[in-house]
C-alpha cells in the first residue's frame, strides 16, 4: 500500500478483521500473512477494502511456489513446498501403477490397457540406448539404461501433470530442469573422461583439420559443448511454461466471454472455449514429445562422450 | 507508460515465431518428399519428423516465453 497515510492503513486493517475479537480468526489471519506474505488473501482483501484496485492476476501466478510446511534452518530454506508435494505424489502414483500391473507374478500374457502402457514405457528405453551407445548384446553398455529410464519416466509423468486443474507442473520451473540437465551433463563429462582418459579432448578436433586452424576449432567447439548443459533444461522449461501460460491466457478470455450475458456475445462464446479445448490436446502431445526429445538428446550426448566420433 | 512499453516489447518478441513456422513447414515438407521417394520407410521417417518438429517448436516457445516474461514480470 504505497502512498497512503498511516491513518488509512490502520482503517483498512481494522476493516479486514471487522473489530472481531476471536483469537482463532486473528491467528488465522496472522498465519496467512506470515506464510504467504504479499500473496496472501488477507493482504489482497486489505488492498481491496482500502479502495486500491486489485492487481491484475498475471498468467505467471500459477507457477508460484508456496511453502506448505515451512522449515528454516537459520538462513537456509528447507521448507516442504508444493513442488515437493507434487513430485512425491507422482512418484507414488507411478510406483503404484507398476505394482498393480505386475502383481501375481508379472501380469497377464494378454495385456490389458495399463499393462500395455507400462510395457511401452519399459520398452522405449533400450532402443535409444542401443542405437546411440551401441552393443545390443553386451551387458557392458547397458549400464546407462536405468539412468535414462528414470529421466524419461520423470518427464513423461510430470509434464502432463499441469493439465489437471489446480495442480502444479514441476518441470515448468527452470531451477528443476536446469538441475536435472546440468547434473546429467556433469555426469556425461565424467563418464567421458573415465572411459577415454585425456583422449576425450580429441572429441573437439575433427579429423583432417590443418594444424594452424586447430586451436580456434577447439575453442569454438568447447562453447556448444558447454551449452548442452543449459539447452536441455531450457528446452523443457520453455515448452512447459509457455504452453501452460498460453492455455491460462486463453481460458481467461473464454471465461470473460462466458460471463458477459449479452446476445451478441453468446455467438462468440464458443470461440475461445473451443480454442481452449483444441489447445489442451496438443498441450498433452507436447508434454509427452518433450520427454521423448530430452531423453533422446541425452542419449546423443552420451554417444558423443563414449564413442568419440565413431 | 510502462504498460505501453511492455505491450510493445511483447508484440515485438512474437515476431520471432515467423521463423519457427517456416522451420516447421520445412521439416514436414522434407517428410513428404522422402515418403514419396521411399514409402516403405514411412513409419520411421514419421518418427524422425516428430522429433524434428519438437526441437523446432522448442525455439518457437523460447520466443513466446520471452514475450510472456516481458509482459508479466516487470512492475
Amino acid at each position: 500500500m504505497v502512498n497512503r497515510s498511516p491513518d488509512e492503513v490502520l482503517r483498512a486493517a481494522e476493516a479486514v478483521h471487522e473489530s472481531s475479537n476471536e483469537i482463532a480468526f486473528l491467528e488465522c489471519l496472522l498465519n496467512d500473512l506470515h506464510i504467504n506474505g504479499v500473496e496472501s488473501e488477507a493482504f489482497a482483501e486489505t488492498l481491496f477494502l482500502a479502495g486500491q484496485a486489485p492487481t491484475i492476476p498475471s498468467p505467471l501466478e500459477q507457477f508460484s511456489i508456496l511453502p506448505l510446511i515451512p522449515m528454516n534452518i537459520g538462513h537456509l530454506y528447507f521448507s516442504f513446498t508444493n513442488p515437493s508435494l507434487f513430485m512425491l505424489l507422482t512418484l507414488g502414483l507411478v510406483l503404484l501403477l507398476v505394482h498393480f500391473v505386475t502383481k501375481n507374478g508379472g501380469g497377464n500374457s494378454v495385456p490389458n490397457a495399463w499393462q500395455s502402457l507400462v510395457e511401452l514405457i519399459y520398452d522405449f528405453v533400450p532402443n535409444p540406448v542401443n542405437e546411440q551407445i551401441g552393443g545390443l548384446s553386451g551387458n557392458v553398455k547397458q549400464k546407462f539404461s536405468p539412468r535414462i529410464s528414470v529421466t524419461f519416466t520423470f518427464s513423461f509423468f510430470r509434464n502432463p501433470q499441469g493439465m489437471i486443474p489446480y495442480s502444479f507442473t514441476v518441470t515448468s520451473h527452470f531451477l528443476i530442469t536446469l538441475g536435472l540437465s546440468f547434473s546429467i551433463f556433469i555426469g556425461i563429462t565424467l563418464v567421458g573422461f573415465q572411459r577415454n582418459g585425456l583422449h576425450f579432448l580429441s572429441f573437439s578436433l575433427p579429423a583432417g583439420v590443418p594444424l594452424p586452424l586447430a586451436p580456434f576449432l577447439v575453442l569454438l567447439e568447447l562453447i556448444p559443448h558447454c551449452f548442452r548443459a543449459l539447452s536441455s533444461g531450457i528446452r523443457l522449461f520453455a515448452n512447459m511454461m509457455a504452453g501452460h501460460s498460453s492455455v491460462k491466457i486463453l481460458s481467461g478470455f473464454a471465461w470473460t466471454m462466458l460471463c458477459m450475458n449479452d446476445l451478441f456475445y453468446f455467438i462468440g462464446d464458443l470461440g475461445p472455449l473451443f480454442i481452449v479445448l483444441a489447445l489442451t490436446g496438443p498441450e498433452l502431445g507436447v508434454a509427452i514429445s518433450q520427454a521423448h526429445v530430452s531423453t533422446i538428446s541425452i542419449c546423443i550426448y552420451l554417444n558423443d562422450a563414449t564413442n568419440l566420433h565413431q | 507508460m510502462l504498460e505501453g512499453a511492455k505491450s510493445i516489447g511483447a508484440g515485438a518478441a512474437t515476431i520471432a515465431l515467423a521463423g519457427a513456422a517456416i522451420g516447421i513447414g520445412n521439416v514436414f515438407s522434407s517428410l513428404i518428399h522422402s515418403v514419396a521417394r521411399n514409402p516403405s520407410l514411412a513409419k520411421q521417417l514419421f518418427g524422425y519428423a516428430i522429433l524434428g518438429f519438437a526441437l523446432t517448436e522448442a525455439i518457437a516457445l523460447f520466443a513466446l516465453m520471452m514475450a510472456f516474461l516481458i509482459l508479466s514480470v516487470f512492475q
